[in-house]
């Protein structure tokens, strides 16, 4: 008997049927006009219909909903359906959502192949409906002709560690160490600097509650430390990382521990914009400083005790200049020594300067305040309730535009011993008529700043500082060697980026990586809280079991083919997922490719270069792809609309 | 040129009123509503930016204060509440204060002990006068046993007084309005001069403007009550002014004429008028059910209370003459006068005769600098509005 025939698993599943007496079930969905505005779905149903093993063909609303999945259930039992074939959205959209209805009928969840006829036909053929419809069809033609050789697959399951190991312990960090402690998985704390708590530890009061935050931090940071679940490491530093989801293995120095963990959750936080020299006169004039620097001048416990001052001078005219570091514009601003330009929004300084403005004005009311922004951008709950504060207390706003910032120069040396009131002559009662405004005018600031205001119909206007914060937002911090060893990958702009920035918004690409707080992008306490909350609760769902289910996408080697020459090992760009091995075959000593399911991701480099295709990824198998590009290439001229 | 900001201005204006500025965030929409706001002149948001920068020359030199008539709508369409009519109104109110050189505006509107103390000294200058007058010729002259009026206050010597009085008053009030002239067209260019064409082309305009007040039926129709109540107001105050600057001779005499005398309807309609115009206004104050109304200060309520009080103690005065009492009406007749001077000492240069010598002006000077940017502005008088 031939072996493989035996074990050929098409076979079995469909009880003997051929590929082309297959009953295939071919669905187009709508999207509720998002497809069928721009493509006519009959004509697809209708090509769909004349293919050999299109047994059920429908178009219907919106697949995904209850009913559209029971369309496919019914159709399973009544129909007698071995393959269904979905043409609707993109697949990390749907594809889970279908498999888990086929699996629902009893059949095995891999007979099943997606059709994305949204994103990739009707959002970008919406100029040329017939082109596009076109194109739908033979890309239904090509799934069902790779449905016809699909084969059922196992999901692999593995044992998964139940630990989970946060790096990073600013406010996100810790929320994240805490939930997951709870939920009763085991959890390490990796922390780089000497203390717990990141940047929320530097800061006195915080928008939008105006609590202390170290009151808050220290609430926290005693929870995690007293939690028997969680062990904290503190000047710690994880230096290199293997293994795959559920099983990681991290060297962490210099106590050089080994973390075994099944998941991690990235909480590495941001740096702080550091602006360049001469940027606005920093580091060229003493009186001009950051707003983490002013934020710590406030601090009761700070460096000068909570008074405002500057070179031991009371200040009596801050200016605060928004936007610096962020929001950069190419033309406009010089880029930072890596070559780039922030573009994004820091989002929390607009908020915490009109903290600070307003804190300013109500603790020491002789002195003014200047905000010169170019947006104000007060976009969370209770943060505009900031911007209207600062105005009542008095706090002066102007508006400049980006091509036209401020400039920030010393002040002329004063005028004479200059005394006040030149213009008003003696009153009758014979006393001086002294003029309030210039009576109280602090005209000896050390600074002056001019701007554009846009708000005064364009005026130049020259404002007297004695203290020039320049508000300075966030910039993505260096963590090169964790994005080497765990190959994290980072937006444009610098910062961790997730799989979906809506759908899934705390997980990264690699299985089992999580990311909280601001190391993703600029957010706030509230916000970097909620993050760390729900990376939490993905890693421990995902870790809740003990075993883990990955997909079974992955390259088995067909160990009668391959020759063991290793191309596979040398293509292969992750760690030990397919190493050679030598063993005992009929009597002979054998060399051949192994692939190691965890470490496997299944993305086909080895494929491309097997000089003999022993190794193929399943789900993706050359002979399926050799049935679709047939199946794109067909003659479909009977059904297709040609163009006029 | 860059301008210097003074954060402190604002903080002086405010103690004219309209404290409430510093909450604009500069949105605008109050000049969006304000129906007076046209191409031309672009408040109140303008003014109240230059007011919360302290940019104090550009507000001297701005006449947009002027133009603005208290309608109120910008205070009802702020989103912050930061009142911008009562800001215009202080503006106005500090911007009086500052043509006024002496001192005097700036006191009587921030302190309320200085009306006071102008108030009692200037009704005690009739009293001494005429006790002075009656030492020296002897208080025997005085007629008791009838109504002679002339007796007790010789009609030629109070009106010099009177006379005197006003040359003094007027003098004041033209030097404040020269103060404001001389801002208000300080050129931003020095070489660019305005032709004494375009002053005398629009005197039309400001003739027009000072009589009628017409721009304020700009604000719309439902505001054209409280214009009416002015207009009526104006009229009984100038024909009072006439009768006692111009005809005191005439009209304070101890002949009793048939009532269809014009001396006798004149009197009869301008204190009506006066007194209708004055009630309507302190009821008004009263109730602050409009805008214009809800941020009365003491200065605001003096004006018509005076109005009152002079045309209730005017018909008094007649009354008791025909009764034939003679010392009620002595009385009275020095009662009238002393608020009379009170009122146009404490009023004159800083309240409602500014404004109505002001906002001519401002509407005037507009015009000629219209008239010399663009020569070819169709009629003359005509301020374009939206
Ligand atoms: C001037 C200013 C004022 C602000 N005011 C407010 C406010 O009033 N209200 C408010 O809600 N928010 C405010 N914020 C925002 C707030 O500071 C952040 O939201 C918060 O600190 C983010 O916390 P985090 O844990 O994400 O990052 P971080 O606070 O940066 O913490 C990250 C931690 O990770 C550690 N770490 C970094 N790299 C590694 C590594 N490789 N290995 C181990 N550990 C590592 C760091 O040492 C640090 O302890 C303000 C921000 C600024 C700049
Ligand atoms: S939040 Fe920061 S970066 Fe964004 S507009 Fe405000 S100051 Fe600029
Ligand atoms: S006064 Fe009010 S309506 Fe006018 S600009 Fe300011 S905030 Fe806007
Ligand atoms: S009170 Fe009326 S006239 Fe004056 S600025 Fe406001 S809307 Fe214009």
């Amino acid at each position: 008997m031939d072996k493989s025939q035996a074990q050929d698993p098409l076979r079995e599943a469909d009880n003997g049927a051929t590929a082309h007496t297959l009953r295939i079930g071919v669905y187009v969905c709508h999207c509720g006009g998002n497809i069928s505005d721009v493509v006519d779905v009959e004509r697809v149903v209708q090509a769909a219909s004349g293919l050999s093993n299109g047994v059920v063909t429908r178009h219907y609303p919106a697949m995904c909903s209850e009913t559209g999945q029971n369309l496919i259930i019914d159709d399973i039992s009544n129909e007698k359906l071995d393959r269904v074939v979905v043409a609707a959205c993109s697949p990390s959209l749907h594809e889970h959502t279908f498999r888990a209805a086929v699996a629902r009928a009893g059949k095995n969840a891999y007979l099943y192949e997606h059709v994305n006829i949204r994103e990739q036909v009707s959002w970008c053929g919406k100029s040329d409906p017939d082109g596009a419809t076109n194109k739908a069809i033979r890309l239904v033609g090509a799934g069902v002709a790779k449905a016809r050789l699909l084969r059922p697959l196992a999901p692999i399951s593995m044992d998964a560690k139940r630990h989970v190991t946060v790096v990073g312990g600013g406010v996100s960090g810790l929320r994240a160490a805490r939930d997951l402690a709870r939920i009763g998985l085991a959890v390490t704390l990796i922390e780089r600097s000497a203390s717990l708590g990141g940047h929320m530890a530097q800061w006195h009061l915080v928008y939008p509650t105006e609590d202390k935050a170290r009151d808050l931090l220290r609430e926290l940071v005693d929870e995690v430390i007293g939690d028997p679940n969680i062990t904290v490491h503190t000047r710690a530093e994880v230096i290199e990382a293997s293994g795959y989801v559920g099983n990681f293995l991290l060297r962490v120095e210099p106590e050089h521990i080994t973390v075994e963990t099944g998941a991690i959750v990235l909480a590495t936080g941001f740096d702080l914009y550091q602006p360049q020299e001469g940027e606005f006169g920093y580091g060229q004039y003493p009186e001009v400083i950051t707003l983490d620097q002013l934020e710590r001048m406030l601090d009761p416990e700070g460096p000068t005790s909570g008074r405002l001052e500057r070179n031991g001078r009371a200040v009596n005219n801050v200016c605060l200049i928004h936007c610096v570091g962020s929001r950069q514009i190419e033309g406009i601003h010089q880029p930072g020594p890596d070559g780039k330009l922030n573009e994004y929004c820091s989002r929390v300084c607009c908020t915490a300067t009109l903290r600070a403005a307003g804190e300013i004005r109500r603790r020491f009311p002789r002195t003014n305040v200047f905000e010169l922004y170019r947006d104000i951008r007060t976009y969370g709950r209770g943060h505009e309730e900031y911007y209207d504060e600062a105005s009542r207390l008095g706090v002066l706003f102007c508006r400049y535009e980006a091509d036209r910032p401020p400039v920030v120069s010393p002040a002329e040396p004063k005028k004479g011993p200059g005394l006040i009131c030149a213009k008003h002559p003696p009153g009758r009662s014979g006393k001086l008529n002294l003029v309030p405004f210039s009576a109280e005018e602090p005209d000896d600031s050390a600074l002056v700043v001019q701007v554009k205001d846009t708000l005064t119909f364009g005026e130049e206007l020259e404002i007297p500082a004695d203290l020039v914060v320049l508000v300075t937002g966030m910039v993505p911090r260096e963590i090169d060697t964790l994005v080497d060893q765990l190959k994290l990958s980072r937006s444009a702009d610098g910062f961790l980026q997730e799989v979906h920035p809506k759908l899934r918004p705390v997980e990264l690409a690699v299985n089992g990586l999580f990311v909280a707080g601001t190391c993703q992008a600029p957010m706030d306490i509230s916000e970097s809280c909620a993050a760390g909350s729900a990376a939490a609760a993905k890693a421990a769902a995902l870790l809740a079991s003990g075993r883990i289910e990955l997909d079974p996408f992955l390259a088995p080697v067909d160990l009668d083919v391959c020759r063991g020459e290793g191309k596979c090992v040398e293509a292969c760009q992750y760690q030990k997922a397919v190493t050679l091995v030598e063993v005992e075959r009929d009597g002979r000593k054998v060399r051949h490719a192994e692939v190691n399911s965890a470490l496997c991701n299944g993305c086909g480099m080895c494929t491309a270069v097997c000089p003999t295709g022993a190794i193929q990824v399943e789900g993706w198998r050359l002979d399926q792809f050799d049935a679709m590009v047939d199946a794109l290439v067909a003659d479909y001229a009977e059904t297709e609309v040609s163009h006029a | 040129m860059s301008t210097r900001v003074h954060p402190e201005l604002h903080r002086d204006i405010a103690r004219f009123g309209g404290d409430d500025i510093t909450k604009c965030m500069n949105c605008g929409n109050c000049t969006a509503v304000c129906s007076l706001a046209g191409d031309g002149a672009v408040f109140p948001r303008k003014t109240i930016r230059y007011m919360q920068l302290g940019l104090k020359d550009k507000l001297l030199a701005s006449p947009e204060p002027w133009l603005c008539y208290y309608c109120g709508e910008c205070s009802d369409t702020c989103p912050r509440d930061a009142n911008p009519a009562e800001t215009m109104m202080a503006m106005r109110r500090w911007l009086t204060a500052e043509y006024d050189h002496s001192g005097r505006g700036r006191r009587l509107y921030t302190s309320e002990k200085a009306v006071v103390t102008t108030i009692l000294k200037a009704a005690f200058i009739p009293l001494a006068l005429l006790l002075a007058l009656h030492a020296v010729t002897g208080f025997q002259r005085i007629v008791t046993d009838r109504v002679e009026l002339n007796t007790f206050a010789p009609v030629m010597w109070v009106w010099a007084v009177v006379l005197l009085h006003f040359a003094f008053l007027g003098y004041h009030l033209m030097m404040n309005a020269l103060h404001m002239i001389q801002h208000i067209m300080k050129p931003e260019d020095p070489e660019a001069k305005v032709p004494w064409a375009a002053y005398l082309l629009e005197l039309k305009s400001l003739a027009i403007h000072f009589i009628t007040q017409k721009r304020w039926r700009e604000c719309g129709e439902e505001h054209d009550g409280q214009w009416l109540t002015h207009l009526l107001l104006v009229s009984g105050y100038v024909i009072m002014l006439v009768l006692v600057v111009g005809m005191l001779g005439w009209f304070q005499t101890d002949n009793i004429y048939p009532v269809y005398h014009p001396q006798r309807w004149l009197g009869y309609y301008a204190t009506l008028v006066l007194i209708y115009a004055s009630a309507a206004m302190l009821i008004g104050r009263f109730r602050k059910r409009t805008q214009v109304h809800r941020f009365s200060r003491p200065t605001d309520w003096l004006f018509p209370s005076f109005i009152l009080v002079g045309a209730i103690t005017g018909i008094l005065v007649h009354a008791f003459r025909y009764a034939g009492w003679p010392w009620p009406t002595y009385g009275m007749y020095l009662i009238h006068v002393m608020a009379m001077v009170a009122m146009l000492d404490s009023e004159v240069g800083i309240g409602k005769w500014a404004h109505m010598i002001y906002r001519p002006l401002a509407i005037y000077l507009m015009n000629v600098k219209k008239r010399t940017q663009n020569q070819a502005v169709p009629e003359a008088g005509a301020l374009p509005t939206n």
